[in-house]
């Protein structure tokens, strides 16, 4: 481990050289504008640098697209809170508590928060990358169809904290995203389902659709037109455009729990950021003595899933240049952007390029404070987004949409969909159906019906397997703990007021 | 053929020059009189994955080669065109008919995404150019498997095997291989090739048919032992495995990269295309950048061959695909 400080003490003399540190910008600041772009995310990104990128020196190019994709982890909090539209599908989460506090008046507060969780999650996603890249890889492939099957099983009943006040409303929604999840072909069998005869679904809908939809353009479709009115136009003091630094401290005790939650989730081949962002968001809520500031503008709910999202970002990297597997989209774009400059990522990668490796790992490094900097600057003229009038600003942002949207597969189709998943936003809003569930059904929903059926395939449908493997016991057993705790509490209590008899009886 | 891949400098800036009009008078020029004007635009060529992917590292290398020697007059762009598993890609070519300005690759959903009667197209709605290179697959297991040959998986019980997606070639040849040996090793289909190899290495399976660049990356590692190779004959860079036909068993499937073009293209633009990527196949430069480096197979196949090559190919993944059900 020590040999490892030194040998990114050496990298981080490598990357500091000119060309290196300009590649970091250029990624980094690409990466923050198309991370605050609702509809492109890190992969969008790293795909779009990648064909110039790989023009560079070996070293430049990889360290740039590495910046574009956490470049884009912070990027996307942007949008998130200033405009409640994910700027990319681990956003998400962000909107819920960030976008509140930006009505609320505290942008400033939020935005800060925002970047300190990013930097927080990075760093502590880095230094486990620095520290363990080789050890981890090797946790990380225990986990196979069983124990995620297992751990999507204890995802989903997280989630129950997340439904609101009609639970009944809450099991519809997600029962919404599970199916919006088996849109496409069927992943064991091949064959298209509920493709509606359109070729275009059959790679199923992409995420930050549904996203973008639901929760941004559903808003403003809502946003009463009053609003716009002058009258009310918005008066703000020069603080609440300042990051918070008490309250961002304050939140020291979710900034850890999603950093750590982010990285292994991210280091799970398969399960990605959006996931671990909504893991570590209901483990935030679950562990809460205030569970009820959640969805109210709670600066916690901005802490855990930003700081999940940046770690995740690091974990993701790790089976990729430690064993050659690339765990998500963006990192099996990344991994193209390696082999095209000569290298193959997987276990040799660390002994035959291990100067490579290194400077990259420091140029991550030098990148998050880049961001820090630059974003930190950013922040207050960002935050005046907040008090634009609608009149102003949504003709400007549902631009941005379409442009955004129109740019993942250059065609109409997806802008067609997402002005759709706006118009179920907002019946779903004026239905009283929250959102939320949908979105976890519908990330959450494919990893689990994949865990499920790959296992019955190879086992042959037998069920048992799914309680021989050690690691999916303890994850089932811990699930099963925290379902029934809460309703055996209750009810202890509510048996020493009135059942006393009877169960003395029983006793008798 | 050697006079169209080397124009001199004053006709490519002179035809370059009037490009714009030969666009709506392409198809009356090309076949006539003035054969040697192709190509005077640029090319379009269109690959039906996201950036990054394996088609897209071939197309990618060869547009480089192309350009560093200066094969042809013109520039050639690649475009990404993905999405509905390359339906919308090959569509988008097969709707340049007669246009010799498009050209792309040929990759597995190439066959089976038509084959699943979701897209009104076929192999045949496009003209085979050339094959410039050829891939393997590797059968390999962990190098600390009791599985030690062939020959142990015609005992072995229980075994499976990986696929990146339901229909693939791995999927493919392992229907082949229980046919073979009488087995009854189960395919798991996966997101992609990284998670089946995620999923070897923590023993979640206990056999795939990969690539040769990522098998033979594990195998140097020691972390994987390799068992057969599907080509015909051994590998350069693993000479110590034997290929499944010379242990006495009809399993020769290899993923051929190959061009295509829209149907109904001049002859002329066939066997202009034909000498460029010989050219090419045949390159220093193609070897080291593409072949070597990914440990690929040379080859060059003509549209004739090729061609060949596409029906036999597509009639073995319908044959898969009725097996499978996927088809009726």
């Amino acid at each position: 481990m020590l040999e490892s400080w030194h040998l990114l003490a050496e990298g981080l003399v490598a990357a500091s050289q000119p060309s290196v540190l300009a590649a970091i910008m250029v990624g980094a600041i690409i990466g923050l504008f198309i991370g605050a772009l609702p509809g492109l995310g890190p992969t969008a990104g790293v795909a779009i640098l990648l064909p110039v990128a790989v023009s560079f020196d070996g070293t430049a190019a990889i360290a740039a697209l590495g910046a574009v994709y956490y470049g884009a982890q912070y990027g996307g909090a942007v949008t998130a809170i200033l405009l409640g539209i994910p700027g990319d599908a681990s956003a998400t989460m962000t909107v819920i508590d960030g976008h509140k506090l930006a009505r609320n008046g505290k942008a400033g507060a939020a935005l800060g928060l925002s970047i300190a969780a990013s930097f927080i999650g990075g760093l502590i996603g880095l230094i486990l990358l620095t520290a363990f890249a080789t050890t981890i890889a090797q946790a990380a492939i225990a986990f196979g169809p069983i124990e995620m099957t297992a751990l999507m099983i204890f995802s989903l009943s997280l989630v129950s904290v997340l439904g609101g006040r009609d639970l009944n409303k809450a099991m519809m929604s997600l029962f919404a995203g599970l199916f919006i999840g088996t849109i496409g072909l069927d992943p064991m069998v091949g064959l298209p389902r509920f493709d509606f005869g359109e070729v275009r679904l059959f790679d199923g809908i992409e995420f930050s659709i549904i996203a973008v939809g639901l929760f941004g353009l559903a808003e403003m479709y809502a946003t009463p037109p009053s609003i716009g009115k002058p009258q009310e136009k918005n008066r703000f003091r020069f603080r609440e455009l300042l990051p918070d630094v008490r309250g961002t401290l304050q939140c020291w005790r979710e900034l850890g729990s999603g950093s750590l939650i982010g990285f292994f989730i991210g280091i799970l081949p398969g399960a990605g950021a959006t996931a671990a962002t909504m893991i570590s968001y209901a483990f935030a809520k679950r562990t809460s003595k205030h569970p009820e500031r959640f969805g109210n503008g709670a600066m916690e709910g901005v802490a855990a899933p930003e700081a999940a999202n940046n770690s995740a970002a690091y974990g993701n990297m790790i089976p990729m240049f430690a064993l050659g597997i690339p765990g998500s989209g963006t990192t099996a774009v990344l991994m193209g952007g390696l082999l095209m400059i000569g290298l193959q990522p997987g276990p040799m990668l660390f002994q035959t390029q291990s100067e490579f490796v290194w400077t990259i790992f420091g140029s991550f490094y030098i990148g998050n404070l880049a961001l820090v900097a630059i974003t930190i600057v950013l922040t207050p003229v960002l935050a005046t987004c907040a008090f634009v009038r609608p009149s102003y600003l949504f003709p400007a942002v549902i631009a941005i949409i379409v442009f955004g949207i129109f740019g993942i597969n250059n065609a109409m189709f997806e802008v067609a969909l997402v002005i759709g998943f706006g118009v179920l936003g907002y019946l779903m809003m004026k239905l009283d159906y929250p959102p939320v569930p949908l979105v976890l059904g519908m990330i959450l929903g494919p990893i689990l019906e994949r865990g499920i059926r790959r296992t019955l395939v190879a086992s042959d449908g037998n069920v048992a397997v799914f309680f021989q493997s050690p690691i999916a016991l303890v994850i089932i057993l811990i699930t099963v703990v925290l379902l029934v705790s809460p309703w055996l509490l209750k009810n202890r209590a509510g048996k020493e007021h009135q059942m006393d008899e009877p169960q003395a009886k029983k006793i008798g | 053929m050697d006079t169209h891949e080397t124009p001199r400098g004053m006709k490519r800036r002179t035809l370059l020059g009037c490009s714009a009009a030969f666009v709506a008078a392409q198809s009356l020029a090309i076949g006539t009189a003035r054969a040697n004007a192709y190509p005077s635009d640029t090319i379009n060529y269109i690959v039906a994955f996201g950036v990054g992917g394996g088609s897209d590292i071939v197309a990618r290398t060869m547009a480089k080669v192309i350009d560093e020697k200066k094969l042809i007059p013109v520039k050639m762009l690649v475009e990404n065109r993905p999405g509905g598993s390359g339906a919308v890609g090959y569509s988008y070519i097969s709707s340049r008919k007669g246009n010799p300005y498009y050209l792309g690759g040929v990759g597995v959903s190439f066959f089976t995404t038509p084959l699943l009667g979701k897209m009104p197209l076929s192999y045949k709605d496009f003209t085979p150019l050339a094959a410039i290179a050829r891939s393997p697959y590797i059968l390999a297991v962990l190098a600390d498997s009791k599985i030690k040959s062939i020959d142990d998986l015609k005992s072995a019980k229980g075994l499976t095997i990986g696929s990146a997606g339901a229909v693939s070639d791995p999927a493919l040849l392992s229907h082949l291989l229980n046919k073979q040996l009488g087995s009854s090793i189960k395919v798991v289909p996966y997101d992609g090739e990284g998670e089946v190899m995620a999923a070897v290495l923590g023993k979640h399976l206990d056999l795939l048919f990969g690539n040769p660049n990522e098998i033979l990356e594990q195998v140097n590692a020691g972390k994987m032992r390799a068992l057969a190779v599907t080509s015909a004959e051994r590998m350069g860079s693993l000479p110590q495995v034997p290929s499944f036909e010379e242990l006495g068993h009809d399993i020769v499937h290899t993923q051929l990269r190959g061009i295509i073009m829209p149907k109904d293209v001049p002859a002329e633009a066939v066997s202009y295309w034909e000498g460029v990527m010989k050219t090419v196949a045949e390159s220093p430069e193609w070897r080291s950048q593409y072949v070597d480096r990914f440990n690929e197979i040379p080859l060059f196949l003509d549209s004739k061959q090729f061609g060949e090559e596409i029906v036999a190919t597509s009639q073995r993944y319908e044959t898969l695909m009725r097996e499978l059900g996927l088809i009726k």
